[in-house]
């Protein structure tokens, strides 16, 4: 196959010049893409004031431009997708239904009621379409706006849908964004940006994205990209060492949004084993937390503590919902799940090795890309357990839910809750451990992109939050007239030894 | 036509067979080889097939009764993760007795009767099975955060050394009278020790030395091996981000003042242990044996004093594993040449779970023992590739030395096999210098490098130390 040419876009136009091979990641084919070093000196925005025309924007137009640039977003009607879908199965990990799953989910993503729900949910619509006034209690108005900023998106490539997010938070903030497109998913983004000019070559939105490749590290590159002269924002998806990697070049005036690896996890009441219909819910909706997205995503199920027991009834137990889980990721539909494109070896090799030790573990499944379920005998999670993927799960048998909170830290992302009652039991131990997010059993991977992700709330991160003040002489006080303050009051007594104005009212 | 008795003779005893002559062992044409190797494997497949719970269980499960071809045992080589199948609160929970009877499905030995009450670390588990049976398990240095057991016996270590001395020493004659007979061995390094590294001492003392009075350790103590089991549960927790959770227990918290003072007696031994070295070794014919990292800071300390050309050119100055883990600066061979006076380092290919050690030859290339038996297998399927030409995937062994425990072995390894005759004369298949690890990636090297434990050891001390103020 003779090497892809993967352009760059950068603000509306597209450079397909001086083109250079990169290497694939693993097996993966190389590629040609625009020589970074080149795109250097126009990659980033330098002129921070050109940002002027998109904060003129009213919010309505945003909407309408994204649920306009999202009807053409269906793989069925737009060639790039199409062709960016075709040509994921190099590059993916994904399995080809799955990506066109993704796919089909883009046009929701941003129709008009999915972008005002963010928008406002996160940030507030008013704020970010004009200077919301108030009045403070010390007489002064303050109008405060929420501004865009000019920032470089290094997003994961494990979903398409990251790489819409993106775009869709950055038209949100009214900003200027720079995405390296992933090795993992070199078209996606580069998709959505070419039918951008397609469809509005000259609108601002169309012209404050763009998108290109380089690799990942590339130090001198990097150097001279991630300055404050350049750009106020980073924001990082991504594993331990490519966030790890970024931090050098953090310094005051560049600010890091840091969307880090996570972990997630499950906790399955002792209601689950109430009857054969329950437990069959509970397994599928397990099944589901662990499979969709082919367990490549940071919140799927990975570790599941049931409150079994952990006496011979209680793993027997165990190894009940370990069966039911394993047929149940079976039957999950190819647009939710499918037998992985890549089993990792090693994590095969240590499936191996727990069948010859029956006494501490049972293995359910695993001799092909199916899948498995790990079911401990001791209750602990495998040593192996940052490892498991591609369908694999290991189920822990606990004598209560409370044991499951030993394992939770600031890693962990997700966790889903059987049932309800004990969720809302769980969720402050949990959350103060550093669990971030805690959801119904079954819908981990369904999320919704209008709450906060990992603890923060990326949008409000994502824009400069300005402030207008104004103050009126005669409600307050200003400091040049400080010494005709009379010496009565104890406040001003104290504001005259300490010289703090706080005390001058 | 290889006979039962000429299986039965080279399984057991490959030294004797090839006339205790290292260029013999690896003579051997590729056809008759694979004749031996093939009616060795069987042999050992028949006497252990029933004897060892997780074999015949594998066996059973795979409907594997009889091995007609080297090819036939793929199914059952054993993942290298079997040998560290137990569940780690085992350890950390003080259930040695559970432990026991882990280990006890990997051996024909009965460890049924072993008493391990008391045991409250794995020093004291590996003192208890080595009092009661004739086992000297050994471990993996543990740096993926757990720790790899085999339940290997003395009489193994034993055919072990009588072959491996062969490669590491040219020139000894173990049946000579005079002075052929034995070297000094130069040890830079803990005496005692619990890993399959640092139990080459004992083997070294008994197979090349002839006695302590030859054998010259930096450290007189041991290398506990609850520690490196701490320095592996450390590295695997920093990994994950679980360091501030790690408790490290009583036992080890009881015995930290001990740890610490050794940690610094190897530090502060040093500049005796060379003075010791110049006095009584000057001009010696000596084995010299270690990490390269400590020997490139013994030989560093030693370029400072002005010591140069310590031991006879006819030395052989031996290191395992590269120097994987540890950064060594431009020149470290030419500081441990200028050092040693020795003027070619030799290199070595070993595992803890594979008894042979694999010199590498004048052309850079690490060539297999007879006893042996190497498969290279496809990364992604891990159907053994053809055994011929040259083939690149994941190294596979089987070890005919071992009789009480199962010898297939599957490692993390990349490497690069050439089945035809090495440019050096050797007719045994080689592997190319460069050997990397599949597993780097989940953080894990689990390779013996010795350099790799000495920093994971100081890490845990710090740990230790750290922990408690």
């Amino acid at each position: 196959m003779t090497d892809l040419a993967i352009p760059a876009v950068i603000r509306g136009r597209i450079v397909l010049d001086d083109l250079t091979r990169f290497d694939g990641r693993g097996a993966n084919p190389s590629f040609l893409a625009p020589d970074p070093e080149r795109l250097l000196p126009e990659l980033p925005l330098r002129d921070p004031g050109a940002l002027g025309a998109l904060q003129a924007l009213p919010f309505d137009e945003i909407v309408d431009y994204l649920a306009r640039l999202g009807e053409h977003l269906h793989p069925d009607r737009n060639d790039r997708l199409a062709a960016a879908l075709e040509h994921s199965v190099h590059w993916s990990d994904m399995t080809p239904p799955l990506v066109r799953s993704a796919y089909e989910q883009l046009p929701a993503l941003f129709a008009a009621d999915t972008v005002r729900e963010v928008a406002d949910t996160a940030i507030g619509i008013d704020r970010l379409d004009g200077w919301v006034e108030l009045t403070m209690s010390d007489g002064r108005t303050a109008a405060i706006r929420a501004m865009g900023a000019r920032a470089v998106h290094i997003i994961a490539g494990n979903s398409p849908l990251v790489a819409a997010l993106t775009i869709v938070r950055n038209a949100i903030t009214r900003s200027d964004a720079v995405l390296k497109l992933p090795s993992n998913d070199p078209l996606s983004a580069l998709a959505i940006a070419r039918t951008m000019i397609e469809i509005a070559p000259d609108h601002p939105i169309t012209r404050h994205l763009s998108v290109a490749y380089w690799k990942g590290g590339s130090a001198e590159f990097e150097r001279r990209l991630y300055r404050p002269t350049n750009l106020e924002k980073i924001v990082a998806w991504g594993g331990l060492a490519s966030v790890r990697h970024i931090t050098r070049y953090l310094q005051p005036g560049l600010e890091l949004v840091a969307l880090d690896p996570k972990r997630s996890a499950t906790v399955i009441g002792a209601e689950a084993f109430t009857d054969a219909s329950t437990l069959a819910d509970v397994a599928r909706r397990t099944a589901t937390d662990v499979g969709a997205l082919n367990q490549l995503g940071c919140l799927n199920a990975r570790v599941i503590y049931a409150v079994t027991g952990t006496d011979a009834a209680g793993l027997a137990r165990a190894d009940r919902l370990g069966q039911l889980v394993h047929d149940e990721i079976q039957r999950l539909p190819a647009a939710v799940s499918t037998p992985v494109r890549h089993f990792d070896p090693e994590l095969r090799a240590h499936l191996s090795a727990l069948r010859t030790s029956p006494e501490y573990y049972r293995v359910v499944g695993g001799s092909g890309n199916e899948g498995a379920v790990i079911v401990s005998h001791l209750s602990e999670p495998v040593d192996f357990h940052p490892l498991l993927s591609g369908r694999v799960a290991n189920i822990v048998p606990v004598d209560t839910p409370m044991a499951a909170l030993a394992h939770v830290n600031a890693y962990t992302q997700t966790i889903g809750v059987y049932p309800e009652a004990l969720k809302r039991q769980l969720r402050e131990p949990l959350a103060l451990r550093g669990a971030q997010r805690l959801t119904s059993l079954g819908y981990a991977a369904a999320g919704n992109t209008a709450l906060p992700q990992d603890a923060i709330e990326p949008l409000r991160r994502m824009v400069r939050w300005i402030v207008d003040e104004t103050c009126d002489p005669a409600m307050v006080t200003p400091l040049w007239a400080t010494a005709e303050v009379p010496a009565e009051s104890t406040a001003s007594d104290a504001f005259r030894r300490t010289g703090n104005p706080l005390y001058k009212r | 036509m290889t006979t039962d008795s000429d299986a039965r003779r080279f399984a057991d005893d490959p030294a004797g067979f090839f006339g205790h002559s290292y260029p013999a062992m690896h003579a051997v044409p590729r056809r008759e080889l694979t004749e031996l190797q093939t009616a060795a494997l069987r042999l050992r497949f028949t006497e252990l097939r029933d004897r060892i719970a997780v074999l015949r269980a594998m066996a059973d499960d795979q409907g594997v009764t009889a091995l007609e071809r080297l090819d036939d045992v793929a199914p059952l080589l054993f993942q290298h993760t079997v040998y560290k199948s137990y569940p780690v609160s085992l350890v950390t929970d003080g259930r040695f007795d559970r432990l026991t009877r882990w280990l006890d499905r990997l051996t024909v030995r009965d460890l049924s009767a072993v008493d391990v009450a008391g045991c409250v670390g794995v020093d004291d588990w590996l003192q208890a099975l080595q009092g009661q049976t004739d086992l000297r398990p050994v471990h993996s240095s543990g740096t993926t955060g757990t720790m790899s057991f085999l339940p290997r016996t003395t009489g193994e270590a034993d055919r072990m050394f009588r072959t491996a001395r062969l490669g590491l020493v040219p020139g000894l004659d173990p049946f000579a009278v005079g002075t052929d007979r034995y070297r000094h061995v130069v040890w830079p390094a803990f005496r005692f020790g619990g890993s399959a590294i640092m139990q080459f001492a004992d083997h070294l003392v008994r197979h090349v030395a002839g006695g302590e009075q030859r054998f010259h350790a930096l450290h007189p103590g041991r290398m506990s091996s609850d520690v490196l089991f701490l320095a592996g549960r450390l590295h695997a927790a920093q990994a994950r981000g679980d360091a501030d959770t790690l408790d490290p227990g009583p036992a080890l918290r009881a015995r930290r003042a001990e740890f610490d003072r050794a940690q610094q007696e190897m530090v502060a031994g040093r500049s005796a242990f060379l003075a010791r070295l110049v006095e009584r070794l000057r001009g010696e014919r000596v084995l010299f044996m270690g990490s390269w990292s400590t020997a490139y800071e013994l030989a560093r300390q030693a370029g400072e004093q002005g010591l140069t050309g310590i031991f006879s050119p006819e030395s052989s100055v031996v290191g395992g594993g590269g120097a994987k883990g540890v950064a060594l600066p431009d020149g470290w061979q030419q500081v441990i040449e200028r050092f040693t006076g020795v003027p070619r380092l030799r290199h070595c290919y070993a595992m803890s779970e594979i008894m042979a050690t694999h010199m590498r030859c004048a052309h850079g290339r690490y060539h297999i023992e007879p006893s042996t038996i190497l498969f290279v297998l496809d990364p992604q399927d891990g159907t053994v590739l053809p055994r011929q030409g040259v083939r690149t995937g994941r190294a596979a062994f089987f070890d005919l030395l071992a009789d009480t425990y199962w010898g297939g072995f599957v490692t993390g390894d990349e490497v690069s096999a050439d089945w035809s005759p090495c440019p050096c004369g050797l007719a045994s298949p080689s592997l190319g210098a460069t050997i990397e690890r599949y597993g780097d990636r989940a953080g894990g090297d689990d390779k013996i490098s010795c350099a790799a434990t000495e920093s994971a050891q100081r890490d845990a001390l710090d740990f230790l130390t750290s922990e408690l103020v």
